[in-house]
């Protein structure tokens, strides 16, 4: 009615600054378990230790690099919901989805084997670093299951609630790549 | 007639269901400020007995009233108690919920049924936390809960892990709240509050909110270490393996030193909000006062390692933290000269909450300078860990935060309630509660130096600490007399109280623009700001009442509130907000039952909980606000 | 003595001299001397900022009906007045505290940094402290003998969880960490007892985790750690059936250490890290009920019939 009149200033949304709040929360507790991990390797002369072999690194780094590629079709898919292209929207994230869903079947597969070879009950090393690979599974996963909540969404119709929610999840997408990365280099950190 | 209609529509619009079912099911922030309140009070009394059974088997030596197993758990109970689900939660929960819309000209928080889930969530943590007592294993290796006498080893009950995943729930419920606070300052303020005109209590809770993101996680971090290695065997802890004890202790303070800011911070706000009104100018100094309040919650980041002065760490180390912990004390004298320079100025009222503010200014000046004494690295490895310390912190946690807390409450109450306090009573229960803070912790100092160490049930007879202790137990009783009298007058003023009207004490913010109780749409019309007392600015009030005239900025087409820019304050959009939701208090249930099973050790079962959790946060977001 | 007396922070300087022997202000060595100084200048310091807040405040209650500050300036001069106390004055404050107390007191209370003449070894236990010397076999609990007028090294670690060690009269605390070994100076200036208890909170009896240091004449030192690193003269067998399995009696069968070493016990001041003085009739309390007198401590009760307590208690009290 009376606000059509009013000027009026485009601005992000409620919806994404809560989003980013949230992701600064979870940065925090990235960076505290990194913190942990750099700090007990202070306290120990060998980091892992000796009678450990060097944790594998090649398939992460190649599945991470997939897992970071896949924020392309996200920031495509925010765009092109935004132009109301609801068809290529939900490709684009089907597109992303399928990505990084076989990166956590991947990494899942590989995690069991790496509980068996560090076991974490062995020493403070295989704890630490299981733990921070696991949270941040568990971080692609919270991806994941926003992303497929959105590919149910948009496939029948697109509002601006949804759009919203849509430019929240991508920002968590990426933001779910960039720690992903980050947590690759503590896992490259042994043959430095 | 047409402005009749209008605000009868709004009435309309945002009236919640009634009855027991409006209150489970509300998204009012109003309403959930006020279950914040009354919650955190239930346990604000329960923190309280357990301190006055500790008092009375401390007051004299040898004493065997509780057995020292009980008096671990009083000991735990209580500081856990009084930090996580009485100061935060009131302050954050209680009094942010409740004013900040309102100091804000917004007419909810930014999410609202989020805000419901903060605080369902809240209380499931409380309840299972507090469950622990009824199976005799409530937390016992103190509120810092150190590394090894937590492990499973020295405590094999279920007692650090109700402490452990407590606190990890109770992280996620504060998280939401704290997030839901600063997108509602970033995103809400009325159109013209730039920051320079946005009321020092929203600073203040900003920054509390701000600190809480970046605090908490450490700790939640700490927490979930801790539960691996006692639950499945993890080392992080133990140096047989690798770990380290203090890892503990640094990520536990990397928390908990900011967490002191957190406690303190919303009570300078109350005291800035408090001391214009009654002294009925504005604040000197408001950009300096801002800033601090900004900065200490940063500097607070940065001192952590002092409450480790005696571990052992390298001088190097000792000597950064300690000059870090001298920095943190100048935002916190800026805002003292700013308060008591302003009630200097101005013509002050000393009525009740203005009082509270004067007690608050004298035992934070009394804190804060023992205080300083700790950034003395050799007089801090003398007195950590006595009743000094005991002494100093509860000068800054009771004297500086509950007192403008106290204070506030008699502030607010006309607002809240629409009708006036007592003020012979107020004013008794004023100094009942200064007295007995003074009687009950000043001799802490004395027992301190004199070599009391702290957390010990009962000490030896022949050290020269009866009497004080004595004292202090008196005390103790004194100020529970003080906060009876306050619950007395609330319980009385709410139903017998006479009418205070909109403006009883002729505050400068917005909530006094509105009618005492608010409606539930807040604000008719959305406020016009042009400066940081708009409740003074009589021309900005009567062009509020001309938009209402003109159908300007009602916003009467739905739950609507106008979001804006987050440096000036521009309108950006008109949000569309939620009605009431059953989805927060079920999800709240559903997540309780899940840690409930986690420290049964059934992890299945509590896996099947948190996806019915999810399914519901699902169903939450299938409504959607009707669009054109 | 009254609430007004306790309330009056000037009344603390009369406590420099009472109190038990625990007492932090009532400094025997050199270390906690400087650390007294420093909280005297402290509080003197902090009584006139104090005052000076409290009497600023009490004007504006004086003063309420006028405005503008005395003298009539307004915001401009309160706001000047702001920047000068509140950020200028404290910053001088601070610099002058911090280069004194964290560069020049931190050096008197330090860890030596070379070795002295003797070093003790103290190790926490839950809830007792076991005493070891440097280059002697003796070994005692809850008792530190040293020379007076002598440094002497402590180095404290623990057993089981985070204790703390803590002489008040002595020096400063310094906790003991598993996998760390901190270190500490204590010297006594005058021949005396001095009181210390566990400062870190270590469970159940954290209460009674206390702890003497007796300082003497050298002679009279050099003396008591000759006959403390003797051997004891026998075994009994009622206390190798019930007692061997925590306790160490040096020179019998019994090896333990879970408790503290027996082998001189009658000879030491107290029982129990001080919870009751070795008096017969407190030994006697003592081993027929430990858990009453300290709930939750690792000596279970024993049933033993009376000819074997009489025995028990024959041979413990023989033990000098």
């Amino acid at each position: 009615m009376t606000t059509a009149a009013l000027p009026v200033r485009p601005a992000r949304p409620n919806g994404w600054w809560g989003m980013a709040v949230f992701v600064a929360s979870e940065a925090t507790l990235f960076g505290t378990l990194i913190g942990t991990y750099a700090y007990l390797g202070l306290h120990n002369a060998h980091w892992p230790p000796q009678h450990l072999a060097k944790p594998p690194v090649l398939t992460p780094t190649l599945l991470t690099a997939a897992l970071l590629l896949t924020s392309i079709p996200m920031q495509l898919a925010w765009r092109a919901a935004r132009e109301w292209r609801r068809a290529s929207a939900w490709r684009l994230l089907a597109l992303a989805f399928a990505v990084e869903l076989g990166y956590l079947i991947w990494q899942l597969h590989d995690f069991v084997d790496l509980v068996h070879v560090y076991p974490p009950r062995g020493s403070a090393w295989s704890s630490v670093y299981l733990t921070l690979l696991g949270t941040d599974h568990a971080h692609v996963l919270a991806g994941l299951v926003l992303n497929a909540w959105f590919l149910v969404r948009i496939s029948s119709r697109l509002t601006n609630y949804r759009l919203v929610g849509l430019r929240a999840t991508t920002f968590y997408w990426h933001a779910v790549n960039t720690i992903t990365a980050v947590v690759l280099a503590v896992q490259v950190s042994p043959y430095l | 007639m047409a402005v009749v209609e209008r605000v009868e529509r709004l009435e309309e619009i945002w009236l919640e269901r009634p009855g027991v079912l409006g209150w489970l099911t509300t998204v009012d922030h109003k309403r959930i400020g006020l279950l914040y309140f009354w919650t955190t009070l239930v346990f604000f009394a329960a923190g309280g007995v357990e301190a006055l059974l500790m008092r009375t088997q401390l007051a004299q030596s040898d004493e065997r009233l509780v057995s020292p197993e009980t008096y671990d758990q009083l000991m735990t109970m209580h500081g856990v108690t009084m930090i996580f689900f009485f100061i935060v939660p009131i302050t954050t929960g209680a009094f942010g919920n409740y004013l900040v819309p309102l100091m804000i000209g917004a007419r909810d928080m930014a999410f609202p049924r989020l805000n419901a889930l903060g605080f369902w969530l809240f209380l499931g943590a409380g309840v299972f936390i507090y469950s622990s007592f009824l199976v005799h294993e409530a937390p016992n290796a103190g509120w810092f809960d150190y590394v090894p006498l937590s492990l499973r080893q020295y405590d094999r009950g279920h007692n650090v892990d109700f402490y452990a995943l407590g606190l990890i729930f109770n992280g996620i419920a504060t998280t939401i709240g704290a997030l839901n606070l600063i997108v509602t300052i970033f995103k809400l303020r009325a159109p013209g509050m730039s920051w320079n005109r946005m009321p020092l209590f929203c600073f203040a809770l900003l920054a509390t909110a701000l600190s809480l993101i970046f605090a908490l996680p450490a700790l939640t971090a700490d927490c979930i270490l801790l539960e691996l290695q006692r639950k499945l065997g993890f080392h992080f802890f133990d140096v047989a393996h690798g770990g380290d004890p203090l890892l503990w202790q640094h990520l536990f303070w990397i928390f908990g030193h900011p967490e002191v800011y957190i406690i303190v911070l919303p009570a300078f706000g109350i005291a800035t909000s408090i001391i214009p009104t009654f002294a009925r100018r504005r604040m000197i100094a408001f950009p300096l006062v801002a800033m601090a309040e900004l900065l200490v919650a940063f500097i607070g980041f940065g001192v952590w390692a002092h409450h480790m002065f005696s571990t052992g760490i390298s001088t190097a180390t000792l000597v950064f933290f300690a000059a870090a912990s001298m920095m943190v004390v100048v935002p916190s004298t800026i805002q003292i000269y700013a308060w008591v320079l302003t009630v200097n100025l101005g013509t002050p009222v000393f009525r009740a909450p203005l009082m509270f503010i004067g007690g608050f200014i004298t035992f934070f000046v009394l804190g804060g300078l023992s205080g300083i004494m700790f950034a003395a690295i050799p007089f801090d490895q003398a007195t950590t860990d006595t009743y000094f310390v005991v002494a100093h912190f509860h000068f800054v946690i009771f004297g500086a935060a509950v007192f403008p807390l106290l204070g506030g409450i008699y502030y607010w109450f006309p607002k809240v309630t629409g009708r006036m306090y007592h003020e012979g009573l107020a004013q008794l229960s004023f100094w009942l509660t200064f007295a007995g803070t003074a009687l009950t912790f000043f001799p802490m100092h004395i027992v301190g130096l004199l070599g009391m160490t702290r957390r010990v049930y009962t000490y030896d007879h022949g050290l020269g600490w009866d009497a004080y202790n004595l004292v202090e137990t008196i005390g103790g009783y004194v100020l529970a007399a003080g906060l009876l009298a306050i619950a007395l007058n609330i319980a009385w003023s709410a139903r017998r109280g006479p009418y205070a009207g909109r403006d009883p004490f002729h505050g400068g913010t917005l909530e006094w623009t509105i009618p005492s109780p608010p409606p539930h749409y807040n604000f008719a019309v959305v406020p016009t700001v042009r400066s940081a007392s708009p409740n003074w600015d009589e021309e900005a009030r009567q062009e509020d009442l001309e938009r209402l005239e003109r159908d300007e900025l009602v916003l009467a087409g739905g739950h609507e509130t106008p979001t804006t820019t987050v440096n000036d304050a521009e309108l950006s959009q008109i949000a569309e907000m939620p009605p009431e939701s059953p989805w927060p208090i079920a999800l709240a249930v559903s997540v309780t039952i899940a840690f409930a099973l986690l420290l049964t050790s059934h992890y299945a079962s509590a896996g099947g909980f948190l996806a019915l959790a999810l399914l519901m946060l699902a169903g939450w977001h299938a409504a959607e606000p009707e669009e054109a | 003595m009254t609430r007004a007396a306790l309330l009056a922070p000037p009344l603390v300087l009369a406590l420099a001299g009472c109190g038990g022997n625990q007492n932090s202000l009532d400094p025997g060595g050199h270390g906690e001397r400087s650390i007294a100084h420093l909280f005297w200048v402290m509080l003197g310091v902090s009584l006139v900022g104090f005052g000076f807040i409290v009497t600023l405040l009490f004007l504006g209650w004086v003063r309420r009906d006028r405005p503008y500050l005395p003298g009539g300036r307004g915001e401009r001069t309160a706001t000047q007045l702001v920047l000068l106390l509140g950020v200028a004055l404290p910053i001088v404050l601070l610099v002058a505290l911090f280069v004194w107390s964290d560069l020049f007191v931190l050096s008197s209370t330090a860890a030596p940094k070379r070795p002295t003449a003797l070093t003790v070894r103290v190790i926490g236990h839950e809830w007792w402290w076991e005493v070891r010397y440097r280059g002697s076999s003796a070994v005692t609990a809850n008792e530190i003998h040293i020379p007076v007028r002598t440094k002497v090294t402590a180095i404290v670690t623990t057993a089981d969880v985070i204790h703390s060690f803590w002489i008040p009269e002595l020096n400063r605390k310094t906790d003991m960490i598993p996998g760390r070994a901190n270190r500490l100076v204590l010297e006594a200036d005058r021949p005396g007892v001095y009181r210390g208890q566990c400062a870190e909170f270590c469970g159940l009896q954290h209460a009674h985790m206390s702890v003497e240091v007796i300082a003497e004449p050298k002679p009279r030192f050099d003396a008591w750690l000759a006959r403390t690193a003797e051997p004891a003269p026998g075994g009994s067998p009622v206390f190798a059936k019930n007692c061997s399995g925590c306790h160490q009696v040096r020179g019998t069968e019994a090896r333990a250490n879970v408790g503290p070493d027996l082998t001189h016990f009658a000879s030491r001041r107290t029982i129990a890290a001080l919870t009751l003085p070795n008096t017969p009739p407190n030994l006697r309390t003592w081993l027929r009920d430990p858990q009453h007198v300290k709930p939750g401590n690792r000596m279970p009760n024993l049933h033993l019939s009376n000819g074997e307590w009489r025995a028990l208690e024959r041979y413990v009290e023989s033990l000098r």
